[in-house]
Parts: C-alpha cells; sequence; structure tokens
C-alpha cells in the first residue's frame, strides 16, 4: 500500500513538473496569442478590431489586455526586472526615457528602415522625439492628444453669456467663471484639482511664456511667468468648488453632474463624455483661450507609442503587429472610430466625425496646426518630461494642495517646491 | 519522544521513521510556500534597504545605513506612523468589543440566529477593494447617501481631522463579522454547567459575562486582539482605494504601508520604500513581544 502511495507522489509531482514545463516551451509557438496590454479602457473595443483585421490577414491571434494605469506599471515593471513583459504594449512620455535608456524595448530602428508601409516623415516629429533614445527608434508613434476647452451650453444659455470662441483671452475665461458661479453653491464656473496638470494648469502656464521643464533641464517652476500663470489659478479658484470636494470628485464627474460649466480637458476623454448623455446633450468644445500678454495659446501634446519587450520570443511577430497598427489605414481606422486622433499625419481629420452632431471637435485640430486661430498664435508644447518624471510629478501634486486650499501661498509653493523638483533631477541617474 | 531519551540520541524505530518522513512530506508544501512567498522576500527586502535602488534594480549602490538616516529624519513617516496607530486605535478595540457583545447574543437561541450571522459575516466574504469603493460614494461630500440623507455637508473624507475616524469606521465595519465568528466559537467550547451552577446560586447576565464568559474567552480574545493589531499596522487598500494623491486629508491619514507603496511602486525608489517596511517589521515584532508578556497577566492559562 505504501509503495503505491509513493510512486503516486512521484508520478504526482513529475506530472507538474511536466505541465510547467510544457507551458513554457508553448511561449514560443507562432499560433499562440500575442499579448496586448493598454491601460485606457475606452480603446479596448476600437484596437481589438484593428487586431482582429490582422489576425485576418496574417493568422496570428492577438489579445488585447486592459490594466488600470497603477496595475500597469507595476505589472511592466516586475515584467522588465524578471525578462517577462507582454509582448506589445504602449510607451508613455513620463517612463519611456527610463525604459529605453535600460534597453528594455525592441529596437525597431532596423525594422523601420527595412519596412515599406513606415516611412519616418510620416508621423508627428514631436512623437518620434519621445521614443527615441541615442538616434534609435524605441517606439512607433500611436497618437497624439491635446487639450481643448468644455462649456456647457445650458449654463451659458440661462446665465445670457456668449459661448467660448477664438477671440476668449484667459481674462475672458477667468470673467465668465466668475459669471457662471451661483453664490448658493449649486453651481460654479470652473474646476481644476492639482492634478489637473498636463490637461489644465500646464496649458495656462505655457501660454503664458511660463514652463515646467526649462531647456537644461530644470524646474521651471521659479520662472515669473509660471509663477504669474499659477496666480491666475488661484483667482480661478475663487470660482471654483471647494479644493476638498475636488479632490474626492474628479473634475470630469462634476462637469458630467452638471456642477460645474467649463472644464478643460484631453482629447482622450472623447469617447467617454461621448456615452455620457449629460455630456452629449449640454456641453460642446471650444478652442483654448490665448493669453493677451504674449499673444500665445498653448496645448499641451502627448501622444503614445507602440512598443515591443526587448525579451520577446517572436520579434518579427511583433513588430509584424506594431507595423500594422501603425499603417496608414489602421492609423485612419483608428481615428474613425474615435479611438483616439492618430499620429500618422492627415488622418485626424477622420476622428473629428466621431462625434458627428454630439460635440464639433475641430477645436483639438485646430490647436495644433501651428498658424493662428482668432487673435491668438497656436503653440504644440510637448507634455514635459525628464527621465524620472512620475516622481517629480506627484510631488507637484502633493505639494500643490497647500495652495488651492489657500490661494495667496501660490507664490510661495512655487518656490518652494521648484527647489525640491530641481533636487529630484538632480538625483535621477541615467546609466 | 523526548522523554524516553535522556543524554544520547534516541534510536529511531522504522515506524518513527516513517512517521518523521510523511511528517516532513505533509509539511512541506506550506514550508516551501512559507519560505518562498514569505521568507525569501522579507531577507530580499531587508537586503535591498541597505542599497540606494536603481530602475528596474540594475547596478544598485550600497549605502549603508543611508535609507534609515534619511527615514529617521524624515517627518512624512513618524506622521503615517502615528496615523497607522490612530487608526489600530480605533479599529481593534471597537471591532472586538463589539463583536464579542454580538456573539454572546447570538449564541443565544434567538430567532433568525443563522440569518444575523451571516449578516454581520457580509462584509468579510466582499472585495476589500469592493468594500472601499462603495464606501467612498457613501462618504463622498457631494453625492453621498449619508450627507444627502441626512442633509449635512461633512467632508468626510478630505476633512484632515475627520477622515481617519471615517476610514476607521469602515475598518470596524469590515472586521466585525471575522472578530465575531471566532468569538463565536471561543464560547461554544465554554461548558453550560458553568452558566447552569451560576443560574442556582443567582447570578444575573451580566455577572456571568464578567464572572465565566470573559475568563473563559479570554485565549480567543488574545488570539484575536494579536492577529488584529498585525492587520490594522498592515493598513494600506482602505487609503489607498478611498484617497486620491491630492485629498488634504492624505498626510493626515496615510499608513505606513501606503507610504511603502509610494516610495516602491510610485517613484522608483525602492531602498527607501524597503527601510520603511522594516520599521514597520520591527514595531510590529516590538508591540507583538510586549503583547506576548503581558498576555499572562490576563489571559486564563488552564
Amino acid at each position: 500500500m505504501r509503495k503505491i502511495i509513493q510512486i503516486l507522489a512521484a508520478v504526482l509531482v513529475l506530472a507538474t513538473l511536466c505541465i510547467g514545463l510544457s507551458a513554457s516551451a508553448l511561449a514560443a509557438d507562432s499560433t499562440a496569442p500575442l499579448e496586448v496590454v493598454i491601460w485606457d479602457n475606452n480603446q479596448q473595443a476600437g484596437l481589438q478590431a484593428i487586431c482582429d483585421l490582422f489576425t485576418e490577414e496574417t493568422g496570428i491571434p492577438v489579445q488585447v489586455v486592459v490594466k488600470s494605469w497603477d496595475a500597469y506599471w507595476t505589472l511592466l515593471e516586475a515584467g522588465a526586472m524578471g525578462g517577462d513583459m507582454p509582448d506589445v504594449f504602449w510607451m508613455h512620455s513620463n517612463n519611456s526615457q527610463m525604459y529605453m535608456a535600460y534597453d528594455m524595448l525592441l529596437d525597431l530602428t532596423d525594422y523601420i528602415a527595412a519596412s515599406e508601409v513606415v516611412q519616418v516623415e510620416n508621423y508627428m516629429p514631436e512623437i518620434w522625439e519621445l521614443y527615441t533614445y541615442n538616434d534609435r527608434y524605441y517606439g512607433l508613434p500611436k497618437d497624439y492628444d491635446t487639450i481643448a476647452l468644455w462649456y456647457n451650453k445650458t449654463m451659458f444659455d440661462e446665465a445670457g453669456l456668449a459661448y467660448p470662441d477664438a477671440t476668449w483671452t484667459y481674462e475672458d475665461l477667468l470673467n465668465a467663471a466668475k459669471a457662471l458661479t451661483k453664490e448658493d453653491g449649486s453651481q460654479y464656473g470652473f474646476a481644476l484639482n492639482p492634478s489637473n496638470d498636463q490637461d489644465t494648469y500646464y496649458n495656462f502656464v505655457y501660454a503664458m511664456g511660463g514652463s515646467i521643464v526649462t531647456e537644461d533641464r530644470k524646474s521651471g517652476y521659479d520662472d515669473p511667468n509660471t509663477i504669474r500663470a499659477m496666480q491666475y489659478v488661484g483667482e480661478l479658484l475663487s470660482y471654483c468648488p471647494p479644493n476638498t470636494v475636488m479632490s474626492e470628485t474628479g473634475t470630469d464627474v462634476l462637469a458630467k453632474s452638471g456642477q460645474v460649466a467649463m472644464i478643460t480637458q484631453g482629447s482622450w476623454m472623447v469617447a467617454d463624455f461621448k456615452q455620457n448623455e449629460y455630456m452629449a446633450e449640454n456641453f460642446d468644445v471650444a478652442i483654448l483661450p490665448y493669453d493677451s500678454v504674449t499673444g500665445n495659446r498653448a496645448s499641451i501634446c502627448n501622444g503614445l507609442g507602440w512598443a515591443a519587450s526587448a525579451f520577446t520570443d517572436r520579434p518579427n511577430d511583433c513588430w509584424a503587429l506594431i507595423e500594422w497598427f501603425g499603417s496608414k489605414e489602421m492609423q485612419t481606422m483608428q481615428a474613425e472610430l474615435g479611438v483616439t486622433m492618430s499620429a500618422y499625419n492627415g488622418t485626424s481629420d477622420q476622428w473629428v466625425n466621431c462625434a458627428e452632431g454630439i460635440f464639433d471637435l475641430t477645436p483639438y485640430l485646430q490647436v495644433a496646426s501651428e498658424e493662428k486661430t482668432g487673435d491668438g498664435n497656436n503653440m504644440l508644447v510637448l507634455r514635459p518630461y525628464t527621465f524620472n518624471s512620475t516622481q517629480w510629478q506627484s510631488a507637484a501634486q502633493q505639494a500643490f494642495v497647500a495652495a488651492w486650499a489657500d490661494p495667496s501661498k501660490m507664490e510661495e509653493v512655487c518656490l518652494s517646491f521648484a527647489a525640491t523638483m530641481n533636487n529630484l533631477i538632480a538625483q535621477e541617474v541615467m546609466p | 519522544m523526548a522523554t524516553k531519551s535522556i543524554g544520547r540520541k534516541p534510536k529511531m524505530s522504522p515506524w518513527d521513521k516513517s512517521q518523521l518522513i510523511w511528517g516532513w512530506i505533509f509539511i512541506a508544501p506550506t514550508m516551501l510556500g512559507l519560505l518562498i512567498l514569505n521568507f525569501y522576500p522579507i531577507v530580499d527586502t531587508a537586503i535591498q534597504s541597505f542599497y540606494r535602488t536603481m530602475p528596474f534594480n540594475r547596478g544598485n549602490v550600497f549605502v549603508g545605513f543611508e535609507n534609515y538616516i534619511n527615514m529617521i529624519a524624515d517627518a512624512e513617516v513618524w506622521q503615517s506612523l502615528i496615523n497607522t496607530f490612530k487608526y489600530a486605535i480605533i479599529e481593534v478595540p471597537f471591532s472586538i468589543a463589539i463583536a464579542l457583545v454580538l456573539a454572546v447574543f447570538l449564541n443565544r437561541k434567538i430567532r433568525f440566529r443563522s440569518g444575523y450571522r451571516t449578516i454581520f459575516f457580509l462584509p468579510m466574504i466582499a472585495a476589500p477593494a469592493a468594500v472601499a469603493m462603495v464606501w467612498r460614494w457613501l462618504y463622498n461630500s457631494q453625492f453621498s447617501l449619508i450627507n444627502n440623507a441626512f442633509g449635512l455637508h461633512v467632508d468626510w473624507i478630505s476633512d484632515p481631522n475627520i477622515a481617519w475616524i471615517s476610514v476607521g469606521i469602515i475598518g470596524v465595519w469590515s472586521i466585525l463579522g471575522y472578530n465575531m465568528v471566532l468569538f463565536l466559537s471561543g464560547l461554544q467550547e465554554i461548558p453550560g454547567d458553568y452558566y447552569e451552577a451560576a443560574d442556582i446560586d443567582g447570578a444575573n447576565g451580566f455577572v456571568q459575562f464578567f464572572h465565566i464568559t470573559l475568563p473563559l474567552l479570554s485565549r480567543t480574545i488574545y488570539f484575536v486582539l494579536v492577529t488584529r493589531v498585525i492587520g490594522a499596522l498592515q493598513l494600506f487598500d482602505l487609503i489607498y482605494m478611498i484617497m486620491d494623491g491630492t485629498n488634504p486629508a492624505l498626510p493626515k491619514t496615510q499608513s505606513i504601508v501606503f507610504l511603502f507603496y509610494k516610495y516602491s511602486f510610485q517613484n522608483n525608489q525602492k531602498g527607501y520604500g524597503a527601510a520603511i517596511v522594516i520599521l514597520l517589521l520591527a514595531v510590529t515584532m516590538i508591540i507583538t513581544l510586549l503583547q506576548n508578556l503581558f498576555q499572562k497577566k490576563w489571559v486564563n492559562q488552564d
């Protein structure tokens, strides 16, 4: 009897080992699905449709998995340390420098040189810049995003105000916010939280001639123009919900629930806003205001890149998929489906139609055209980044909580945070 | 076996030997799990706390006690430790006291007894993240059920003076059922004879509770106390799910594990994060040791 048990136990152990081994052997099989990981739920359906066409064409199945933003970077970092990342995934300017510098991403330079589909000059140069390191390409531009002003038409009508347009300066925005704020706290003119950096206050800073990161990689928060912009934010806060409210509830949710008349938001939110009945019925989009002193209208621009794991067993399959995403047809399809604007020049006009009859999305494209709209000079500013941007970005969000609670401290917080940020940047070590 | 062999190595009979081997085989899966999933990471974390870690752990620099020296000077660390204690001071005593009373009542023969037991245990089977999300909206200053039902304007989770209590209440609510079940099982081990004898002597329910139930339940209470204190010191998911990084109440509410998460996974400072979590380990061990010393004074030893 005991013999039998011993034999059984031995067989069990062997069996588990075999299963483990065969699972790792299977991974190199080209009929196994390529694993694509992204962080934006709004894009999954559209991207899966594009991947399904790829499977039809090549026979390689693709599985698109969505993670939350935090979980995404934890997964990717753990994968990078253990040498087992997903096959194909998104890169973001926050982290791209670090991943490229440490050779975690598949070098796409030779593939791009050999490709007939991907020609470097067809994509926005700003986005290439984010995914190029030492003159090698590690990511293919996927999309770009800009910022625009969302306003509640019903509230403007009720207050008898004209809708925002290209003639608006930041003073006009402030005056309208004041006029739209009701004393009983049921309605506020504007909303921004310290976490609304890229989509809100960075734009003010660059329009007013300031900066977040200077050209010599220092903090721009102590620049007098940056301080002027942040003091403008301080004035605007009088017509925003209390800072405690905005810290609990996102400004997009406050807009959706009819509590604020205006917010500025990125083009990546369109897919979400379109599905919200209240937004679709009451809101429309205008171009950002310009600053009357500089005459500039600035929109922060960021773009994702398609990247592949440096450790993948199937680099050719990964490149085939990335090339597919980057092809003119699929970039057009991405825009048409309303997934996002596309990084391939000239394909984004289709994106405007994805919200036809609901929102007028042209302001998002107008601000990207390097010319004048109304009286303001349009400026497209790449989202500020350094080697480890996340660190000072989250520190800034926490530091400005004090200034949000008491806007008279704005200048003080700007100056003290500039020192903190310079310190953090100085500690960044490139390999 | 020890009694049989004094002064020399015991000679094992084949039976003993086979017992020994099978004993090891049976505990091997758990032992392996503990070694690989618990013990190894602890050692690794302790080692990491002496390094300045680089991205992806490539080329970490040994810095001796630098992380610890920085930590001692870091007011945020001490504030977080205080926050964690504040949470524990709400969660542990209240969840034990209320659960004890509930357990005594639900140990009696009352109608719908199993129904009540199920209701109190339910929060335990819900995922902590889901519990936190529901409470986040219950507490929301603009749209919450609590504020709207009672016509209040309280910033439950963004007022630094209130937020820690709000979080503590969720903690008590979530763990109540689990403590109650442990107490129920403890209560069922107390022989009914004691209560019968007390009844005959004319002791009322109050006296019975303090002179029979409490002393005979003290070992269960001790177990719950030790495990709950350790659990409370590890507070993370409630804070992480309920409070965003820009919440004005966060500095006065964030727990030590939350701070560890922030440094290790958001700021890419794994060495410093490791030092913070080693501090928590030390604090937890000291508190558990103290409890172990003092338990002789109040825990029934028979």
